[in-house]
């Protein structure tokens, strides 16, 4: 996988992340994996079509979403209610877009799909044709995986 | 007591949300996001603004302002939403009524999308992630220009 696809992912990320949430991130060891990885309990996902076609996964457990999505409505949630879906929703959907942007910018012409949220326990992704790449974030309130599988249109 | 005019008391700012007459300018919101919708909310009403109304997409939006008018002075307007994107409904919107005041609420990226709205009609647009300085400017200035 091209790494001039992924870093726009993982700037747009700390830079949304620290506008909307105003916190301190670190980023942990890049890996790759290509066979089954389990989703850590909320997981909001985007697809790519066109020039680069793929997905990207944003992957965290249940307290750290509640935490971000607590933050970020500037008061407290304790269940994964429909508020708190739509707010990793539109995490999610800040952060690809931005990505895209800067990607278009380099000539990279492609679309995102509508994000979709995952939440349940003991879930795993398998990706059988594409491999995929985890930047995990670590932040006050929790860890965040950003997991991006993209490859370029076949 | 000369103080009182020389100096004027900044907590005695008028809300951004009142016009001349103190009554509350009169949005509606079309956004299919919960948080979103939420937020908007939240930064005009503490301003004054009222919110007349919500919509989740462009079709329920249309029809909103159609119900509503012309009890609304702006409307902000998402723009990728199901059954009808906000470009749409704002080309709806204008045609029911040319001076409408939409401000369009737009995800990086979409820039071709929000050039058509300006286009079309729109007043003006806000990227997100939204925060309060943004919206208030953005949404003050459009209701400013008569």
């Amino acid at each position: 996988m091209r790494v001039e696809y992924i870093n726009p992912f993982v700037e747009s990320a700390f830079n949304v992340l620290k506008e909307v949430l105003d916190t301190e991130l670190t980023r942990g060891e890049l890996f790759l994996k290509s066979s089954s990885q389990p989703v850590l309990g909320v997981a909001a996902i985007i697809g790519f079509t066109g020039d680069v076609q793929g997905r990207i996964l944003f992957d965290m457990d249940e307290k750290t979403a509640l935490s971000i999505a607590s933050a970020m409505n500037g008061e407290t949630l304790s269940t994964m209610d429909d508020l708190a879906k739509a707010t990793i929703t539109e995490l999610a959907n800040m952060i690809t877009a931005r990505a895209v942007t800067k990607l278009s910018e380099q000539g990279f012409k492609f679309d995102i799909t509508p994000p979709a949220i995952f939440t349940g326990k003991d879930m795993e992704i398998t990706n059988t044709q594409i491999e995929s790449l985890i930047v995990p974030i670590q932040m006050p309130l929790g860890k965040l995986e950003i997991n991006v599988a993209v490859r370029e249109q076949m | 007591m000369k103080t009182k005019t020389d100096f004027p008391n900044i907590n005695e700012r008028k809300p951004e949300g009142l016009k001349d007459d103190g009554s509350p300018f009169r949005v509606l919101i079309v956004d299919d996001s919960m948080f979103v919708a939420k937020q908007i909310g939240q930064i005009l009403t503490s301003e004054g603004f009222e919110i007349m109304g919500t919509a989740g997409d462009g079709e329920e939006g249309v029809e909103k302002y159609k119900e509503l008018f012309p009890k609304v002075d702006l409307v902000t307007m998402d723009i990728t939403m199901p059954k009808m994107d906000g470009v749409v409904a704002l080309q709806k919107i204008i045609e029911f009524d040319k001076n409408a005041k939409v401000i369009m609420i737009s995800a990086l990226g979409k820039q071709d999308l929000v050039k058509k709205a300006l286009l079309t009609g729109a007043k003006n647009y806000i990227v997100k992630p939204l925060d309060r300085k943004k919206v208030l400017e953005r949404v003050v200035t459009v209701l400013k220009k008569q």
